[in-house]
């Protein structure tokens, strides 16, 4: 079976525990969308998370943004974002989809966070039409965060990016494997450079890669 | 879902436009019914007001 689907299950199966450890909201994506130009937000813009899980970044974007569209795999996971939305009075549009083949028009986002999510898919092919698909929704001068983890941190001891497991541990005990590539720096740099998106701004942080990325205005080459 | 989400939304694998198929509503939610694609008729459920909208091979009813 395609891993992309495995993912789906694995997800599907952990998400209520999951989404009960990830209370809260990275402090990179809180920056970055403190620094998004003003002309990004505000009525009629939209905003998207891809690999939204429980929302907690979703509900980041609701307060900027006119719409917010949360997608996951894992419906599980949506059900726990569609909670968190109830408690949270937030609004949130949930879509059941896959990051490689958005099931969004080309051009409509103003506002993207792609976090903790692209490691998730199984080959670099899907990894990169992933970010091509992130580059056709964005509208021209949008901006996107996109975060993989990487070879950075420090429960890794490799220099070269490569594909592994990571169990997450049930509370009875039961383990469910994740399939994750952990990213070296120069390889994420150059998934990046080889998609549509264009890189404003790059950093490493709490052993994440992050980049700040946009789609020219001028007509791509 | 709301049914504006439409205007933004389109089928994962051609990108053509959606339309909505027997819908059931609760107040201005689409709670069920279709998405069918204008292009390649590729249908995707709304299944308690979220449609499901992953390509027809990474559905959960596909066979491995």
């Amino acid at each position: 079976m395609d891993r992309r689907a495995d993912v789906r299950e694995t997800y599907d199966r952990i998400a209520t525990h999951f989404a009960s450890t990830r209370e809260y909201a990275w402090p990179e994506v809180e920056s970055f969308l403190e620094r998004v130009p003003a002309d990004l937000t505000g009525a009629g813009t939209t905003g998207l998370d891809v690999g939204c899980g429980n929302c907690r970044h979703a509900e980041l974007l609701a307060a900027r943004v006119d719409r917010t569209v949360g997608l996951d795999v894992s419906r599980g996971l949506l059900e726990t974002g569609r909670a968190r939305a109830l408690e949270r009075d937030f609004a949130v549009d949930l879509l059941q989809g896959d990051a490689a083949t958005l099931p969004l028009a080309a051009g409509v986002v103003d506002v993207a966070v792609y976090v903790a999510t692209v490691h998730h898919l199984p080959t670099r092919e899907s990894r990169v039409t992933s970010l091509d698909e992130l580059a056709r929704v964005l509208a021209p001068g949008g901006r996107a965060l996109v975060s993989a983890w990487s070879t950075a941190h420090d429960r890794f001891d490799a220099e070269e990016g490569f594909d592994t497991t990571v169990e997450w541990t049930l509370p009875g005990g039961e383990t469910v494997d994740r399939f994750y590539h952990i990213y070296s720096p120069e390889e994420f740099e150059a998934d990046l450079e080889e998609s549509a998106l264009d890189v404003r701004e790059w950093e490493l942080s709490s052993g994440n890669c992050y980049a700040t990325v946009g789609v020219d205005e001028e007509s791509p080459t | 879902m709301k049914e504006s989400l439409l205007e933004i939304l389109c089928c994962p694998l051609d990108k053509h436009d959606l339309e909505l198929e027997d819908a059931e509503y609760d107040g201005d939610e689409v709670i069920s019914g279709t998405l069918v694609c204008s292009e390649c008729g590729e249908r995707y459920a709304i299944e308690d007001g979220i449609p499901n909208l992953l390509p027809p091979d990474m559905r959960e009813e596909t066979p491995a």
